[in-house]
Parts: C-alpha cells; structure tokens; sequence
C-alpha cells in the first residue's frame, strides 16, 4: 500500500462489508502509482471488478495513473433528481396514470430508443458538448445546465478516442434508462431535516420529486472494455505491477491515459444527455396528465462513476469516484450559485421501494474523503443470491400492497433488486451525515417505480 | 468456469456458456452463414476475456448471438474462430461486460479451467 484507506462505516455496516472483498479491493486501489493521501471506502462500499463500488481514490496529476476500472463500466452513472409543486393528494389517481405513461414514454431494459437514433455527427455533438447540445434541440433549458454537474459537460472530451464500437452500442440508445438497478422513480418528500436547504431545492414537505438513475449505456460500457483492454497491454511498458489486472492504468500524462481521459469526458457527456432526454420525456408526461405548468424543475444531476480533475492542497490531482459521488460545500465554486449558502445537493438513492435521500455536500467533505460521498444503500446480496432468495412476483406484492406502482418488464429484474439485496439505506446516511461528509436535508418516499 | 480439454476446447466452451446465459438451455439451433472473427492478446487469460468481449458486443449492438462454433487455431495469444448464431429480435440484457477481475487459466488434470467474471 502507497497510503492508507479509510473506511467510513459503523458496526452493523463494518460486519457487511468484512464479509465480501470490499477491503481487500481497496488495499488494491492502494498500490495505484501516483495514489496519494488515502483511499476512501463509503458507508455502502461493497466489492466490484477490481475497485471496489463505493470507493475513492486520487492520484496526482504530475505523476500518478488513470484507471477505468477506477471510474468503472457504466461512466458516470448518476443521479439527478426532479421536484414538482404537486403534492400525493392534489395528483390524486392521476399518479398512477402518470407512473404508467412514464413507463410508456421512457424505453427501460436492453433495448434501444425509437424516438431518438443519432446520427455519426449527432452523436459526435452529444459526446462533445453533453446537454449543450440538447438546448439547441429543445431537450433541455439553460437553466437545467445550472444544476447540472459540471453544466453537463466535460470540455475535455474527446469524440475521436472513443471507438466505434462503442458508438454502435450507444448512438440509439439516448433516452433510456436500461437494466440492473437502474430507475426512474416518482417520490414524494416525506420528512425534511433541514428546512432552509430544502427550501433552497425547492423540496417542501409533500411535494412529488421524480428521481432518474442511469448512465452511458453500452457506450460507456464499451469505453471501458477498450481501455482496461489497452491499458492492459501497456501496463508493463510504464512499469506499472497491479494486484489485479482489472485496476489496468497508465500515466495521465501517457498518450494512453490522456485518450482515455478524453474517451471518459465523452462516454460522461453522453450520460448526462442520456439522463437529461429522460428529463425532457419525463417533463413531456408530467405536462399531459397534470397540466403544462407541472413540467418538473431539476435540482440537481450528479455522476457517481467518475474520474475528474480536482485541487487539494494546491495539487491536481485525479479523483476516481466509483459508485462515489461528490459532496462539494458552499465554499466550492462548483457548488451552484443558488445553493451556495448550503452545498451542492446530493443524493443517496435507496434500493427499490425504501426511501431515499437528499443531502447537502459539506466543505469538510474535502478533507475527509477529497470531497466525496456514497451513492446509495449498497448491495448486501449478489443478483444471484437475491433471485434465490425472493421471486419478483414476491417483490411487486410487497410494494404494491404499500401502494407502489411497479412497472418493470423483467420478473428476474424485480427479484434482483429487492430491498433485501441492499444495506439498510438509512443506517448508511447516518454514517455518511455524522462523518461529515454531507448533511441530511430531506428523505424521500416512493410512490411509483419503472425499473430498467 | 469452463473447462476444456485445450484452449480450443475452452474457447469454444466459454462461446457456448455466453450464449446460454443469453438464450438459456438448450442452446437453439444455429441458422445463418458462418462468420469468422479474428484476436490477438497479450496472454491466454486476455485472449479469452477479449473474446467473450467480441460476443458480448455482436450481442447488443446486431442483436445476433451467436451459438456454433468452430475454432480455426487458436493459440494462447490468438484467435480464428467462424461462428454460426440465432438473431435475438433483442438487445440481451444479462451480460454487459467480460472483466479481468479474478479471471485466471490453470491447469487441471487432462485439461484447462478458465475462471472469468461477467459484468451483469
């Protein structure tokens, strides 16, 4: 190990996470050339494919690695999170309509989008200039772009270093939530922690908020594969000796490293328009059956498989954030102009019918985990050992019976993601607001759930 | 894990255990021309994760799977194979990713077994 990990974590969380090969993994991220500091694992750390999923680590600029699996498969999966001014009574039966236009309306599974095939130039825009793009085609506001993470747009993306396989994987597949634990899901805020910020996000007590999980699709997914490939064979000519062949890197400043630096700009900006079509669908829904002044405003979008350019101490250095999100406080200047006073927002999804929350990034957050946070409850269970365990007929019973509506093309799909899959949602943001590293504000309460 | 009596039969071995995740058991019939698909890696161990990586990619992007397979030559550094599917109407859901995590080739009495770990 280069440096140390720390482990945000309580008892119950600690026992979970000694049972798979989270800590293991991160001593791995540890050895990374050019790690500095520490290496982070969040309250919902569980193993992954050589980095562990919850994991945080940097590297310097001047002399240290990039390494996709460090950002992962699906590049910037993330969050973004939609509030309304309805309420579960004023929508009345209309919800549940809503809900199943939503399923309608945003293709969900493997498959493609019909409504939106991009052309090679398209899709070359898209890779460039992320949700910029989307304004010019009306799929976007400029004031969407204000709450987006890095205003949806990674400058240093390079469309020419991903491949083109990669843009056959990707470029009809715009606009779709896809499968795993990806969702879209509409919510109502049913306890705020701290009124102000809320306020901020515009999440008053009640209010339905729509919340969007996915990323790059087969585009980043294919990202990936390319580069650990190629980092793979050029390891050895840096000198670089890993624990694990997953963890490949090379130089940032190496041609290899840069282009994939530029390809994961790329495959970032794809997610974030991929995430903000569904916006735009999303909004389109909400205008037909509730009225036009309903369209939903976005709070905020973050990435949570990431690597990004950061300052600490006066040093660049190269955040990998894998199944991490940032939780930058007031004084960052990415932080939003209108949540300055609070801090960026955050989000800690729950698994599939138990709540889920809204933080406030901390400006201690940056000492203690270079600004980052978790992404979610965390997997207890593999998607095996969870379809063994619970049918998804159980699973769509069980959340119907609380009033959920479920729509989700795959039985398996359900079973896979079943509340019991995951760690206890609430026992992982207490972790993550009692360390400091972002502030409870708001929790939010499932009313309808499409699943990927 | 797959297991064969040579990289040839560990090549064909892990094809055919893709496709079943995909179409489930047993596998259909192949229908169609064949195809040919040619690799080079740096070692066996890449060799195959590249070539469940070539699949996984015909897989989603032709929507095609392919279920019959013929190794040309194969070494631990290279692959020409022809491969004979079933269209799938579909992008397949289960399988996004073959990784390098954990994956390994050992020797084992009167063959090979292959460990390999997929993203789903």
């Amino acid at each position: 190990m280069r440096v140390p990990a720390r482990i945000y974590a309580d008892s119950a969380l600690w026992d979970q996470i000694s049972q798979d090969q989270s800590i293991e993994q991160l001593v791995n991220v540890a050895t990374l050339p050019g790690v500095t500091g520490y290496v982070c694992a969040m309250p919902d750390v569980h193993q992954g494919y050589g980095f562990p999923v919850g994991g945080v680590a940097a590297t310097r600029v001047r002399d240290g690695v990039i390494s996709p699996g460090g950002v992962g498969y699906d590049i910037n999966c993330g969050v973004r999170l939609l509030a309304t001014e309805l309420t579960a009574e004023s929508a009345g039966r209309r919800l549940e309509t809503a809900v199943h236009q939503l399923s309608r309306s945003v293709p969900s599974g493997p498959g493609r989008n019909p409504r939106f095939s991009l052309g090679l130039d398209e899709l070359h825009r898209v890779l460039a200039e992320g949700c910029r793009y989307l304004v010019e085609r009306e799929m976007a506001a400029d004031d969407d772009l204000a709450v987006t993470e890095a205003t949806g747009c990674l400058t240093a993306a390079d469309p020419d270093a991903v491949s083109a396989k990669a843009k056959t994987r990707g470029h009809d597949q715009l606009g779709t939530i896809g499968s795993g634990n990806h969702f879209v899901e509409v919510q109502h805020v049913d306890q705020v922690f701290d009124t102000a910020a809320a306020d901020a996000y515009g999440l008053t007590d009640g209010r339905l908020t729509v919340l969007i999980h996915t990323g790059s699709r087969g585009l980043g997914h294919q990202v990936c594969t390319d580069y650990v490939r190629l980092m793979d064979q050029v390891m050895e000519r840096y000198g670089i000796h890993l624990p694990d062949r997953q963890l490949a890197s090379a130089p940032l400043d190496s041609p290899e490293g840069a282009r994939y630096f530029g390809a994961m700009c790329a495959a970032a900006n794809f997610a974030w328009a991929n995430r903000q079509v569904i916006t735009h669908y999303v909004r389109e829904v909400f205008a037909q059956v509730f009225g036009e002044v309903h369209r939903p405003r976005l709070v905020y979008d973050v990435a949570h498989n990431i690597a990004k350019i950061e300052v600490y101490d006066g040093e660049e250095l190269c955040v990998h954030r894998k199944g991490a999100t940032r939780a930058f406080g007031p004084a960052s200047p990415e932080t939003p102009d209108r949540y300055r006073a609070h801090g960026q927002p955050v989000f800690i999804p729950g698994s599939m019918g138990t709540a889920s929350y809204v933080l406030a990034g901390t400006d201690t957050s940056g000492e203690r985990s270079f600004g980052s946070c978790c992404h979610g409850a965390g997997r207890a269970m593999s998607r095996g050992a969870a379809k063994r365990t619970v049918t998804g007929a159980q699973v769509r019973r069980e959340l119907e019976s609380r009033g959920i509506v479920v729509r989700c093309a795959s039985k398996s799909g359900l079973a896979e993601e079943a509340p019991l899959a995951y760690k206890d949602v609430d026992r992982v943001v207490e972790v993550v607001h009692r360390a400091g590293l972002a502030r409870k504000v708001a929790r939010l309460a499932p009313l309808g759930v499409i699943k990927g | 894990m797959i297991y064969g009596a040579s990289m040839t039969d560990v090549v064909g071995e892990a094809g055919r255990a893709l496709a079943s995740l995909t179409l489930g058991e047993p596998l259909p019939e192949a229908t169609g021309p064949w195809r040919e698909i040619e690799l080079y890696s740096p070692d066996a161990v890449a060799l195959l994760v590249d070539w469940l990586n070539e699949l996984i990619y015909l897989a989603e992007s032709e929507q095609w799977m392919p279920v019959e397979f013929d190794p040309i030559e194969v070494t631990h550094t290279y692959l020409h194979a022809r491969m004979r599917g079933r269209a799938l109407g579909t992008s397949p859901s289960l399988v996004k990713a073959a990784t390098h995590h954990g994956a390994r080739l050992e020797e084992v009495d009167g063959g090979l077994e292959a460990h390999l770990l997929l993203d789903v």
